[in-house]
């Protein structure tokens, strides 16, 4: 699904692994930079000095934009942040991608997002006067749980959760890690990649592989 | 300056003309590298400015079909209700006011000669006015806002938040804004004219006793066609600039929030420029 080949950069060195399917990974970073890093190699965003990121067995760099961009969207990213537009209202955010991409919202969506958000301990009534608010105005932690249920509502192949558990209260981080293990679960050969540089914040996902990098290198 | 005062103080002591002489050309000489080499800068800065706003036009032109997508289409209808639609009731005010003063400052100096005052109300708020005053109210309005609120968006990586959903933020955010607001200054300039032009007449009919009927025919006597299509081009062109321009600032903030009103600042003053240097070219080439 992903794949680092022999990356180096400043930060890394020759840094390889592959990301395979029906698999839960944890990858543990020296620092949020790291990790950040790593998030834009993947993304396309930043390249190595050397070696190659792989999608889908495919280099982005190479392909065209078309095609580059049907690869991202079979990767869904959780960020820290939210990684939400802040101008835009919550159900807006939510349903970009689908608009974007499919030029509709398929039907049956709305009540998709009422369960993954009572999963994450919202109501059906908190969720509705949540959605018509500007997702600027919203606490990092909800903005999160938002960017959580954007992602997983594109049904990607391949889900990235960047530093999910940090700074959340233990009742909402179990929440997000049952809604994590759900959609794991929902579908065969999906994959999912926790990446944190606090392993702590990890420690309670049941993940098959850990990937760590050290320093100038990696396992 | 300092070569001046040193000059000056050098006559104190005559024995060392000399080497002041010397220490004077010195600092005269790198003064005007300084300059010159400031300038150089100044104006390949300013050359870059142009050429990423003609990339940004050039883009959005060859991308206009992106205008399909459904959240790109509501990214333009924001845009032309916060562009065109908020900013209507400002445009009618100054309109009015505005026809009102030429109007009777027409009356005051030729009395109440209607082909005159026709004339010379089409030259100024047709040919001129129209476009010029619309687009320096969405310069003030529009052009800050979109310049900080990409500024900021650049700063938040909103930008790249988009990239990793596959969206490509050049047509999701520049596209739309750049189509929006230049219909946006094509409609509100028709619409500057009208209120300027009938609602001025009529209000000046009603303060100073202008016979309205005789005044419109004057107006519409002295209207020609190819008044209306110069000035519909030139809000076309205006429109594109200011899109353009504030597009181009609000994009190449980065890193701080303390980059922001310095692109909103640079957008305002350089859709200004650009928009006033525009109106003079087409003015001249297509009057003389």
């Amino acid at each position: 699904m992903l794949t680092f080949d022999k990356v180096t950069c400043k930060y890394f060195n020759s840094v390889s692994f592959e990301i395979m399917k029906d698999k839960v990974y944890r990858l543990v970073t020296n620092s949020d930079f790291e990790s950040n890093l790593f998030i834009d190699f993947t993304f396309g965003l930043k390249k190595p000095d050397e070696g190659k990121v792989l999608i889908f067995g495919k280099d982005p760099s190479v392909v065209s934009e078309k095609e580059t961009v049907g690869l991202l969207r079979r990767i869904g990213l959780v960020r820290q942040d939210g990684g939400l537009i802040s101008n835009l209202k919550v159900w807006e955010n939510i349903v970009l991608p689908l608009e974007y991409h499919i030029g509709r919202v398929p039907e049956g969506s709305e009540e998709r997002i009422v369960n993954i958000f009572t999963r994450l301990g919202k109501s059906s009534r908190e969720t509705g006067a949540l959605m018509g608010r500007l997702s600027g105005s919203l606490p990092p932690y909800e903005k999160r749980l938002i960017g959580a249920v954007r992602a997983m509502l594109m049904e990607p192949e391949l889900i990235i959760y960047d530093s999910p558990f940090e700074g959340l209260d233990a009742q909402t981080a179990q929440r997000l890690a049952g809604a994590a293990e759900d959609f794991q679960a929902g579908k065969a050969g999906r994959s999912s990649l926790y990446i944190s540089s606090d392993p702590q914040s990890l420690k309670d996902v049941k993940s098959d592989i850990i990937l760590v990098l050290y320093g100038k290198g990696t396992a | 300056m300092l070569s001046l005062r040193l000059r000056q103080k050098m006559t104190v002591d005559p024995g060392h003309n000399g080497y002041f002489d010397l220490c004077c050309d010195k600092i005269q000489g790198m003064m005007i590298s300084q300059f010159a080499e400031q300038l150089g800068r100044e104006s390949l800065k300013a050359l870059k400015n142009l050429i990423a706003v003609l990339d940004l036009i050039s883009y959005s032109a060859r991308n206009m079909k992106v205008l399909r997508i459904v959240p790109v289409r509501t990214v333009l209808n924001k845009q032309l209700f916060f562009t065109g639609i908020e900013a209507m009731n400002k445009i009618a005010l100054i309109g009015a006011v505005i026809g009102i003063v030429i109007i009777t400052q027409i009356s005051n100096l030729a009395g109440q000669n209607a082909e005159l005052t026709g004339k010379i109300l089409v030259w100024t708020v047709v040919r001129e006015l129209g476009p010029l005053l619309a687009a320096i109210i969405i310069i003030a309005r529009s052009g800050t806002a979109i310049s900080s609120e990409l500024g900021s968006m650049g700063v938040n990586r909103e930008m790249d938040n988009l990239t990793m959903m596959g969206i490509n933020f050049m047509d999701y955010l520049i596209v739309p804004r750049i189509a929006g607001i230049t219909v946006s200054v094509f409609i509100l300039t028709i619409y500057f004219q009208i209120i300027a032009i009938g609602g001025g007449m009529a209000l000046s009919s009603l303060l100073i006793q202008l016979p309205f009927l005789q005044h419109m025919e004057g107006i519409f006597s002295s209207l020609r066609i190819y008044d209306i299509l110069v000035s519909l081009f030139k809000s076309l062109v205006f429109g594109i600039i200011i899109s353009a321009v504030a597009c181009t600032h609000g994009l190449m903030v980065r890193d701080s929030i303390t980059e922001i009103p310095q692109a909103a600042t640079r957008a305002v003053m350089q859709s200004l420029f650009l928009v006033i240097i525009s109106d003079g070219i087409i003015t001249v080439l297509a009057y003389i």
